[in-house]
């Protein structure tokens, strides 16, 4: 087999060559078009970015091939303006070259390829969150509700990890702030506090009264939860009459064993505000995330999973099982619940996400059983995103495999991600390492693991070493090998130790440590049912 | 000292060469299938198109994990000596997450050529961390942590990879996070928001094929013909090693010693054994040499502890054995001296000795932990009454005791019925 880096070394910098002169050839262009147009606009700062940009394209031509454009908004500065120019230009080439080959996906062609892996990173929110739209206006309509009112309330926000749950709670507060600026009223104050970057879970507070009152945080008498609380229970100045929006991720960090903390933080929303009219109020958004696990099955040869429960019931009771007093007190938040993505919902992101190219580069195919695979599984949209740029990647490798095979024979035309490659990916991404793993340890090691699980396949959970050591010893004499010595068999113990597929006691001695079995029987039956010296020993 | 001869030359070439993981891996991931190409493929990739990707390599202690790394990093900074920095933290050191976040910050320190403060607090490092990754991204700079024994990193609370995994995923930054570990399901012990965020990328490190260790064999030993070395000398090794490899006996070695342990370190552990052996005189390996370091691979330390007991402390042996016969399945001092006293009367042996003496005896033995206690409580009673327990096998102590110089013929009977 060649290698990736042998031969073909030469002729793809030769390709990479040519594209980069077209490329700025076509870059060139588009210099002389922004300098017309911006020298019909009167402003002085225009006219001196104006100056300032040839001399930047000039000077530093190679700043153009930045690898990947910036996705976060900046406020914009005459600096920025000089970058989003750059960024126009760069993607004004690949729509020419796009329009010449019209519409037909290139994979070779490193810029579609780069804006393929764009479109499904993970880090690339989308302008418009797909199927969260009733959980959005929910959210919003309490947020409305209580800016309204000038009053405090808390919401309770619950769902599995990769539902959306920031995103939504990011369009939330940008919605909020137009809303607010468009009815009048004071734009919110927002805290966004990851609750696990907090060191303890009390500087949550110090958060919050670092971002209200900048002044008073040196204020040494009191503890910062102490004056949030007389903050929120004298009356304040026409002028912080300001809502504020706390925004508390991963909330489920702040639990202590009392629970204090998430308690006192659901109380500062029950202090006597509403009684002043002209008094700045504070609401809570907690995100909280289920303390239970989805847990994949063991067995690799099929995608046997357990689907997440709904979360309406576990919401309710995690929330009264975590704050039993805030019921009694009349202070039980507005519980959300976000669901994981059925197959439908992660088919139609997907789409999302990739009818913006103006070319197809996923078999509709792919994408569907990739949805299928994916909400079977967790509903997790970073998941399918996984899969997808996966399967990208193994087309990417088998292209190159063809460009290297160029001489031979001819490329075919269309290239696409297909149902293999995507079940390529999938099967990388689920599968279990155990059964490969099994397969390939050493004979002596093979014969231990199938003591085991002969040991174990009753009702008993652990044996001693010494016993596991007799099964051993009549495997070996029934097939005629000959066996190794306790210190040998006690050191492969270890090693199966390590890697995690038996489970052995931290006893001194080793005839005293005791072993239990960590992988599944049918793992192990099917991985050792292929070789024939085992095919007598498992029945 | 006079000049060194060419084996002595030829030994230490070798032993450099066996100590030098390059060397040893570098052959074995020349393949475009193999990890190596994998790896390098996934990680130049992050580099110059900026995204962020993390992986695992999964494998058993020396199947050769951070060595491929360490090969395919080293190959990538070559290749990008402005746009890689690699930050390297052990699980078995950076447990907590307080020390790994300090680390973090004092490695991007030397890195950048910026001033590390010890007196930092933790959110000054983690701040100072999103930070670096926001400017490294902004730079097109990519930073590989690499978090070695990975498994330790997943207990606890995973801080750390909380917040590599989460910055990855939310800034604008361009990182790869390796983790190395034996654990196969290292991927199930991470929490569900980390599992969440992790990319599932697996590499799974196997022990290497028959044909790639007869060819990795003859790419250690093998000696290059253009060396300081005498030709004919270099000749005979070369064909020395070529007969070996295709000796029966050589390859039932082999076979005997991978069906116990394959991967590449136990491999080159042997070979380090044998070359040591290697006779000085001819300057050439034998197959005795490759014999001797399987033996000594193979090594039974009971055993050996039962070859250097005295008589008494054999007889010892024996009394304990034959009451576990008889289904007493613990027993004290002073069971073990009626036992030995009904042999005395029984045989009308020779070696007969006071209970002080064969209580000195049992207390060697008990620290050459041959015997143990059976229970840790009543540490208050003295020795001679607490519950003991053998911790060698039958088939040890026979073993043993035929290889033992001047063991009584009266034992072996004794020990048979």
């Amino acid at each position: 087999m060649p290698a990736i880096a042998g031969p073909s070394s030469s002729p793809q910098k030769h390709v990479v060559g040519s594209r980069s002169e077209s490329i700025g050839g076509v870059r060139s262009a588009e210099v002389n078009t922004s300098r017309k147009r911006k020298l019909i606009s009167d402003s002085a700062a225009e006219v001196s970015a104006t100056v300032v940009l040839p001399v930047n394209s000039i000077s530093t031509p190679m700043k153009w091939k930045s690898p990947r454009r910036c996705a976060v908004s900046i406020p914009k500065t005459s600096d920025e303006e000089i970058k989003e120019d750059s960024n126009e230009k760069l993607e004004n080439p690949v729509i020419s070259v796009c329009l010449e080959v019209k519409s037909k996906w290139n994979p070779k062609d490193d810029e579609q390829m780069k804006a393929v892996k764009e479109a499904l990173h993970v880090s690339k929110a989308p302008s418009t969150v797909v199927c969260r739209e009733d959980e959005q206006r929910r959210v919003f309509e309490f947020v409305k509700g209580c800016m309204e009112q000038k009053k405090a309330g808390s919401l309770y926000i619950c769902g599995c990890p990769g539902t959306g749950k920031s995103l939504s709670m990011e369009k939330v507060r940008l919605q909020a702030e137009e809303w607010a600026k468009q009815a009048g009223l004071h734009c919110p104050e927002t805290v966004s506090v990851n609750c696990t970057s907090l060191t303890k879970s009390t500087d949550i507070f110090s958060k919050i009264l670092g971002n209200y009152e900048s002044g008073k945080k040196a204020n040494g008498s009191f503890s910062p939860l102490q004056q949030l609380q007389r903050l929120f229970s004298q009356k304040q100045q026409q002028s912080r009459s300001k809502m504020m929006l706390i925004i508390a991720d991963e909330m489920d960090y702040l639990i202590t064993r009392d629970r204090g903390v998430l308690h006192e933080l659901f109380m500062l929303t029950t202090l006597p505000l509403s009684r002043c009219i002209l008094i700045g109020t504070v609401f809570c958004v907690i995100n909280v995330h289920f303390l239970k696990s989805v847990s994949y099955g063991q067995t690799s040869f099929k995608f046997k999973v357990r689907i997440c429960p709904p979360g309406v019931a576990n919401a309710i009771d995690l929330a009264d099982r975590f704050l039993p007093k805030l019921k009694s007190l009349n202070c039980k938040p507005l519980v959300v619940t976000f669901r994981a993505y059925s197959k439908d919902q992660i088919l139609r992101i997907l789409q999302e996400r990739l009818v913006a190219l103006p070319f197809v580069a996923f078999q509709s195919n792919a994408l569907e059983i990739c949805a299928r695979k994916v909400s079977a599984a967790s509903g997790d949209m970073r998941k399918a995103l996984c899969v997808c740029r996966s399967a990208l990647e193994i087309l990417e490798i088998e292209v190159r495999g063809s460009i290297d095979q160029e001489p031979k024979g001819p490329v075919p035309e269309c290239q696409v991600v297909k149902m293999d490659h995507m079940i390529a990916a999938l099967s990388k991404t689920f599968k279990s390492p155990i059964v490969d793993t099994i397969q390939s340890l050493p004979q002596h090691q093979q014969i231990i693991v199938c003591s085991a699980a002969k040991a174990f396949r009753g009702s008993k959970k652990d044996r001693t070493i010494a016993e596991l050591n007799k099964l051993y010893l009549e495997i070996c004499k029934s097939s005629m090998i000959t066996p190794a010595g306790i210190t040998e068999f006690s050191n492969m113990c270890t090693v199966l130790n390590d890697q995690g597929i038996l489970k052995l006691s931290l006893a001194r001695d080793d005839k005293l440590k005791r072993v239990s079995l960590r992988v599944d029987e049918a793992d192990i039956t099917f991985a050792l049912k292929e070789i024939r010296f085992f095919r007598n020993c498992l029945l | 000292m006079g000049k060194e001869t060419p084996a002595e030359k030829s030994l230490n070439l070798i032993r450099g060469r066996l100590c030098d993981p390059s060397y040893v891996f570098r052959p074995l991931s020349a393949s475009s299938d193999s990890n190596y190409s994998k790896l390098k493929f996934i990680v130049s990739t992050s580099i110059t198109e900026g995204c962020n990707n993390s992986m695992l390599l999964l494998g058993p202690r020396g199947s050769g994990k951070a060595a491929v790394l360490d090969l395919g990093v080293g190959d990538l900074l070559e290749q990008f000596p402005d746009s890689v920095s690699v930050i390297r933290l052990n699980g078995l050191l950076h447990s907590d997450d307080n020390c790994a976040f300090k680390e973090i910050a004092k490695q991007l320190c030397m890195e950048h050529h910026l001033l590390f403060s010890k007196m930092a607090s933790f959110d000054d490092n983690s701040q100072f961390i999103i930070a670096m990754l926001r400017a490294c991204g902004l730079a097109h700079k990519t930073i590989i942590f690499v978090l070695d024994e990975f498994d330790m990193f997943a207990q606890g609370k995973q801080r750390l990879l909380y917040s590599l995994l989460d910055a990855m995923q939310s800034v604008t930054s361009q990182a790869v996070v390796v983790g190395i570990s034996s654990r196969l399901d290292a991927d199930q012990l991470l929490e569900k928001r980390v599992r969440s965020r992790f990319s599932h990328r697996k590499f799974l490190f196997l022990p290497p094929s028959r044909e790639e260790l007869d060819g990795l064999f003859v790419h250690l030993l093998s000696l290059p013909a253009d060396s300081g070395f005498p030709s004919g000398y270099v000749s005979r090794f070369n064909d020395k090693i070529k007969n070996l490899t295709s000796d029966t006996r050589f390859k039932d070695i082999l076979k005997t010693l991978f069906n116990a342990n394959s991967t590449v370190n136990s491999f080159l552990k042997f070979i380090f054994c044998a070359v040591s052996l290697m006779n000085l005189e001819s300057g050439l390996l034998s197959l005795e040499n490759f014999k001797a370091a399987l033996s000594s691979m193979q090594r039974q330390p009971k055993l050996e502890a039962v070859r250097d007991c005295s008589v008494l402390e054999l007889y010892l042996l024996v009394c304990m054995r034959r009451l576990e016969v008889k289904e007493q399945s613990s027993y004290n001092f002073i069971s073990v001296m009626k036992e030995y006293k009904a042999i005395h009367d029984s045989f009308h042996t020779s070696d007969y000795y006071a209970q002080n003496v064969c209580l000195r005896a049992f207390e060697h033995l008990r620290e050459r932990q041959v015997i143990c206690y059976a229970e840790n409580r009543g540490q208050s009673q003295t020795g001679e009454y607490r519950l003991q327990k053998l911790l060698i096998s039958a088939s040890e102590l026979h073993q043993g005791m035929r290889s033992h110089a001047c063991c009584p013929a009266i034992l072996l009977k004794l020990l048979d019925h």
